[in-house]
């Protein structure tokens, strides 16, 4: 099957959605399938997978708590036109359709076997509300629709008013499991957080501030922080004595991640929203590490009501640090989350995922279709656009 | 000022145009998809029979199982679209039996593998055949559609009634 997926972030920013497109993509190529990923990229050459195609550097926008790199405009809509034209996909599977980006883009040009997925999950928005005439006839024309989580598939119904299938985002289960801790990490009661903690949304903020709890009930326990961000700034108002117990990786690969997961006695969740799915949580649970997550709805959802991990009540500095003492010390309850947890997992891997996705393709297609350009479609725009065409 | 209303009468003309013929083309659209959902989700239901007929044949089956089964597959495939559903239902009941039994799904496993990969399918299938249904039927049920004629021949998409909430069960 040929296979083109349309990224609506920057490809050599790192991120969910583009993490998402990159690990299906490489499963489908696995599979023997043909695939293609359009992409918006501020450096070209950064770019290694030999199957992601530039559309040229995004713009930065804030949205959902976070900076969004996207692109939209003429030359773009062109790069769009021509890989779809040259494509020959028999399914065209767009990701985040709903923001003005390359996604939205490819929807409004292309017509045929057209499938969307939804990542985020968001409020009610005024915002969304008012662009919704707008984007209403283009996402119509998606055949079929995915949502990553209830609270994503909720988000759609609220804003788009349409509904979704309801498909998880994947994780390569093994690789968690069967990854190898690092000694230099691999201490007793240490404590593990993996995300840009810079972002108010990511809740690092409530972590430091349980932490001087965990210290006095556990006086040799230890925080260990993978990801982006300005440590200096983050651990401003920390107490100085408590500092030590913090120690900062920065960014790290998958690889790091894997064993990260593997060295820590628990992993700890405290976004305090803006969370859709929380891949990192499915993670987790492969590498067989126990879980304390703040009680968002994707994180009650994904861990289903504390019966995959430990939720604590959002913000709450006193009952995360009192549920991350009682996980520490009660090991009986620590192995059960874990061996729980690796069982779960293995309904996000990529090989349930990348088939429920693929059934979603075999069902949005007629037999024999084509993604087309809509000019193609329509006899009477052929009179305009023959002109320019390659 | 009389210029005024001469050129804003055009304008206003050619605004309604497009904007019927843009809905039009967007009525088009869920038409096709249903069709496209319609003609999956019966290759499916096909698909389905056939292996159902295919189970009553192993041997060592129970006699009065591979009757009720026979029967149900036979009456799937001779249903005219108001009835499908109903007797899709049935057949589904009869090879949920079936699949109950334990020691014929340990002897045949590639048979029932080929039933659960049909059945996951499935689900996908009526959700997306339903939602397109709903979202046909919704669009022509608005006024300017009717007024306008804007369906044009096209039948009005049949309802597919089983499973309500399947959407819901796809995440299983």
């Amino acid at each position: 099957m040929k296979i083109g997926l349309v990224s609506p972030y920057a490809w050599d920013v790192p991120g969910g959605v583009q993490a998402h497109i990159r690990d299906l993509a490489s499963h489908y190529i696995m599979q023997g399938h043909q695939v293609s990923v359009l992409a918006p990229a501020t450096d070209e050459s950064a770019i290694v997978e030999n199957f992601v195609i530039s559309a040229g550097r995004p713009v930065a926008i804030p949205y959902n708590g976070a900076v969004a790199r996207v692109l939209f405009g003429p030359v773009a809509s062109s790069r769009v036109r021509q890989w779809i034209a040259g494509g020959d996909f028999d399914v065209l599977h767009l990701h985040e359709p709903a923001i003005p980006s390359l996604s939205l883009l490819a929807c409004s040009i292309a017509e045929g076997p057209l499938v969307g997925t939804f990542h985020a999950a968001a409020p009610r928005q005024k915002a969304t509300f008012a662009i919704a005439p707008f984007l209403e006839p283009v996402i119509e024309k998606l055949r079929a629709r995915i949502a990553v989580s209830d609270i994503a598939r909720e988000t759609l119904r609220i804003h788009l008013d349409t509904d979704a299938v309801v498909i998880p985002n994947g994780i390569s289960a093994t690789f968690y499991e069967t990854a190898e801790p690092n000694p230099a990490w691999k201490k007793d009661f240490t404590i593990g957080f993996i995300g840009r903690f810079s972002e108010p949304r990511k809740g690092f903020d409530v972590l430091l501030e349980a932490l001087a709890r965990i210290a006095q009930a556990i006086p040799n326990s230890r925080l260990l922080v993978a990801g982006p961000g300005e440590v200096v700034e983050a651990i401003e108002g920390v107490d100085p004595p408590l500092r030590s117990r913090i120690t900062f990786l920065g960014r790290v690969d998958d690889d790091a991640k894997a064993s990260l997961l593997k060295s820590i006695n628990v992993y700890v969740a405290p976004n305090t929203g803006g969370e859709s799915f929380g891949i990192i949580l499915a993670e987790a649970m492969a590498s067989g590490v126990p879980i304390v997550a703040s009680d968002i709805p994707a994180f009650k959802q994904l861990l289903e009501d504390g019966k995959y991990g430990l939720l604590f009540e959002n913000e709450n500095t006193s009952d995360l640090a009192e549920k991350i003492i009682h996980l520490l010390q009660d090991e009986a309850l620590a192995k059960s989350y874990s061996e729980a947890g690796v069982e779960y997992a293995k309904r996000f891997d990529w090989s349930q995922v990348g088939e429920e996705v693929m059934n979603v393709y075999l069902h949005a297609r007629a037999e024999d279709e084509k993604v087309t350009l809509l000019s193609e479609a329509r006899p009477w725009s052929r009179l305009f656009t023959r002109g320019n065409k390659e | 000022m009389m210029e005024f209303p001469i050129l804003l009468i055009p304008t206003v003309i050619l605004l309604i145009i497009w904007y019927l013929t843009a809905s039009a083309t967007r009525l088009d659209r869920l038409h096709q998809r249903v069709e496209t959902s319609w003609a999956n989700l019966d290759a499916i239901l096909q698909r389905r029979a056939s292996l159902a007929l295919q189970l009553t044949h192993l041997p060592g089956s129970d006699p009065a199982a591979n009757l009720l089964l026979t029967s149900a597959a036979h009456q799937a495939r001779a249903a005219d679209i108001s009835e499908r559903s109903e007797a899709e239902s049935a057949l589904t009941g009869a090879l949920l039996l079936l699949r109950q039994e334990q020691w014929l799904v340990e002897k045949y496993p590639e048979v029932f593998a080929e039933l659960d990969h049909l059945t996951e399918r499935l689900k996908i299938g009526i959700s997306l055949h339903v939602e397109g249904v709903s979202a046909a039927r919704a669009r022509r049920s608005k006024a300017i559609y009717r007024i306008f004629r804007l369906a044009g021949r096209a039948p009005l998409p049949v309802k597919y009634a089983f499973e309500d909430d399947s959407l819901a069960e796809v995440q299983r």
